[in-house]
């Protein structure tokens, strides 16, 4: 072995040596956890001088440190500067292990300086505890609820928070829909997943999904791809409008209930007023036409805002595709009003998928829909003339005798109608019973005599 | 059809312009009225669109609508003109399309030789059918036309006739059960009558060359030839073979026509059986 290298070998032994012996000396300083309990697990041991923002108590349930994420550490692995015994001790700071989280917190609203100032932010301890600092998965609902009342009060009884309670661990928590605590962001920001124009998005991680709507009875499948198709769907996604309804608008946003509470937003009675916190004018219309007066008297079969316009489709009003569809629509409550309508050129055209006829709202109105007996109905007597002038100029009284809905198999209510349908009926059975009894008669003797020309008369022409 | 046989003239040119003006605007009308009509079927819906959806074929409607009334203006012109030159016959005897007691007797005898009960009759120049179905082109017109008039104009109608709307009711009842009328009987029993009973099938050109052969013209209508005989009138129709191009024209036009009528009448059976 060269001389040079043993003397840089026994050069690396001394310096270790040395080092490993002053760490002995500065262990044997610390105190052991025994050592700090012989004053901490008293009970009643208090800060002789208060200090704003730490705990009076200096007891330590060594107990419930052994059971902790911290468990395997010694005391000193946080209190690094104490002694036994010692006088007040400067703040654990976690940070110095858990490096990485003041970055994240920083960005986040629980730790960032704005929020700061704004109101009490939390600190490492009001989440996490202290001596009995909790693994994160048993980091819950409650230690949100120390700050987020009125929040998780509101969630423990949504939709959301009944299914976890009854232990379905696919239902959302606050975490599932605004992300890991450290980094949490408010709606106002955004980058948070429940800003307006994220929320569809934070949404669509369970609800775009049909397996798990099946799984869970949700009546619309795949409601994040119908939504975005909508007309506030793209107005949310495409034009970024943060006035277009997105998921939270209709159907809440802690308190989410399902359709069939009668505390839903989304409940039957309850969508004109959701739809109204928009559409105010509409609302106002609405709630005095016909089928407003009669939703609002408990009226089932009474259409409310989503009964015409769909919930999660809604699509442009002013477009030929929903104009027409909206006929059927019209046509699922007034089927007998839908089949005399396709009698007429009007109903005839729109069938062929053509919006410049007269469709059912064009007559009667829409929003401000009334029975044709209603003074303010656009069919009413007094009106009539008006609402077929916007087609028919030239249009008169008389002209507006034309009946839009008429049975001609109805005697009772339109007999001229009726004996006219009667006469062409048996004119058409008529003429084709006595023709084509006259032409079955003549067909077999034609037969004969083209056969008995052609054996008479061999035909000269190939 | 017999190339060197004899041939004599059943229709002349005007008769032939004019049925040709039938056709086109009947084709016509149909064409552009059943789609309306059938609108609820893929089919009315499908043929709408291919010509150009309701509003163009509203239009065209109107426009084969003007030939119709053109070619009624122009046949009742030609009647007037024969009036005016003191032509012998027009309103009765055995050239005329009046309704006579003979087309009764013969209509029985008819019915009597298609049950095997007697001869097969000796129709003269219009069988009672042929007289048939010239008077239903004059009822169609003025029911057709008249409601369809009505519905092109309903505020003109309301407002100067003082007509009410239920009135606009009755037309569409009346213009298209009339039309369904019109087409089924043209496109079925006419059809056989003229060109696909055996004896003519699969056409008769007759309408197209205007010429008809000695042999065809005295099995169809003998007693007519036997008059002209014994008036010693023959030479006065006697005609040329009809041409190549204008036997080519006819089956072109005709066979074009039946396809187009055929199609269109099974089209409403299959809806109608549906």
């Amino acid at each position: 072995m060269p001389q040079g290298l043993t003397r840089v070998l026994g050069g690396i032994v001394v310096l270790g040596g040395l080092l490993v012996g002053a760490a002995i000396v500065s262990a044997a300083d610390a105190p052991t956890a025994d050592e700090c309990l012989a004053c901490h697990a008293e009970r009643g041991l208090k800060r002789e001088k208060r200090e704003p923002g730490r705990p009076d108590a200096l007891f330590v349930d060594h107990a419930a440190l052994k059971a902790s994420a911290h468990g395997g550490l010694e005391c000193v692995a946080c209190h690094s500067t104490a002694t036994a015994p010692h006088e007040r001790l400067p703040r654990v700071r976690c940070t110095d292990c858990h490096d990485t989280v003041p970055a994240v917190l920083a960005e986040g609203a629980h730790g960032n300086r704005r929020a700061k100032a704004r109101a009490a932010a939390p600190t490492c301890t009001s989440c996490h505890g202290t001596h009995d600092v909790r693994p994160v998965a048993a980091i819950t609902i409650d230690i949100c609820a120390t700050c987020h009342v009125p929040q998780v009060s509101q969630y423990r009884k949504s939709i959301h928070g009944k299914s976890r309670g009854r232990g379905d661990s696919e239902a959302a928590t606050c975490r599932s829909c605004h992300g890991a605590a450290h980094g949490v962001l408010a709606k106002s920001d955004s980058r948070a997943p429940t800003y307006h124009l994220n929320l569809p998005r934070t949404c669509a991680t369970c609800h775009a999904d049909p397996e798990l709507a099946k799984r869970h009875n949700i009546a619309v499948g795949a409601v994040y791809q119908l939504y975005m198709d909508s007309i506030h769907g793209r107005a949310v996604s495409r034009s970024g409008l943060l006035v277009a309804a997105n998921c939270s608008d209709c159907h809440g946003a802690h308190d989410i209930e399902p359709r069939t509470e009668p505390t839903s937003r989304v409940f039957r009675a309850s969508v004109p007023a959701t739809c109204g916190a928009c559409h105010a004018g509409v609302q106002k219309d609405y709630v005095q036409s016909i089928h407003g007066r009669e939703a609002a008297r408990g009226n089932a079969g009474a259409p409310v805002c989503t009964d015409c316009h769909s919930a999660h489709q809604i699509r442009r009003t002013e477009a030929a595709p929903w104009q027409l569809d909206v006929i059927r629509e019209c046509g699922t409550c007034h089927a007998e009003s839908l089949r005399t309508y396709r009698d007429t050129f009007h109903g005839k055209v729109t069938a062929l998928g053509f919006a410049r006829v007269a469709k059912c709202a064009d007559c009667h109105g829409s929003h401000t829909i009334q029975p044709a007996s209603d003074p303010r109905s656009a069919v009413s007597p007094a009106r009539i003339v008006t609402t077929c002038r916007q087609c028919h100029p030239d249009a008169t009284r008389k002209f507006t005798e034309f009946q839009p809905h008429a049975d001609p198999t109805n005697s009772a209510r339109f007999p001229g109608l009726y004996y006219s349908w009667l006469f062409m009926t048996l004119l058409l059975v008529g003429t084709f019973s006595f023709f084509g009894l006259h032409t079955l008669l003549w067909l077999p003797r034609s037969f004969a005599e083209r056969l008995g020309r052609r054996g008479a008369n061999p035909p000269e022409e190939s | 059809m017999s190339a060197d046989g004899r041939y004599y003239f059943r229709f002349n040119l005007y008769h032939r312009i004019l049925h040709g003006m039938v056709i086109v605007s009947f084709l016509g009308l149909a064409l552009t009225g059943l789609p309306l009509k059938f609108s609820h079927t893929g089919w009315g819906s499908w043929l709408s669109h291919a010509l150009g959806g309701p509003f163009t074929t509203g239009y065209l409607h109107r426009l084969f609508a003007v030939v119709t009334f053109l070619y009624l203006g122009l046949h009742l012109g030609y009647v007037v003109r024969l009036v005016l030159k003191r032509r012998p016959g027009i309103f009765w005897g055995p050239d005329s399309m009046v309704p006579q007691p003979h087309d009764l007797v013969q209509f029985y005898q008819h019915v009597r030789y298609f049950l095997g009960l007697g001869p097969r009759p000796r129709f003269g120049r219009w069988a009672y059918w042929e007289k048939f179905d010239y008077w239903a082109v004059f009822w169609g017109i003025s029911i057709i036309g008249g409601s369809g008039l009505l519905l092109w104009f309903p505020t003109f109608f309301a407002h100067y006739l003082y007509l009410p709307g239920w009135i606009f009711n009755i037309a569409i009842i009346v213009h298209s059960d009339e039309a369904l009328l019109a087409v089924g009987f043209i496109f079925t029993i006419h059809f056989f009558n003229g060109h696909l009973r055996p004896e003519k099938f699969p056409m008769d050109p007759v309408i197209f060359t205007g010429r008809v052969s000695e042999e065809e013209w005295r099995h169809e209508h003998p007693a007519e030839y036997e008059r002209l005989v014994r008036e010693g009138r023959l030479a006065e129709v006697a005609a040329d073979p009809p041409p190549l191009w204008m036997r080519n024209f006819s089956r072109v036009v005709g066979f074009s026509s039946l396809a187009i009528g055929i199609i269109l009448v099974w089209l409403i059976i299959a809806t109608a059986l549906r």
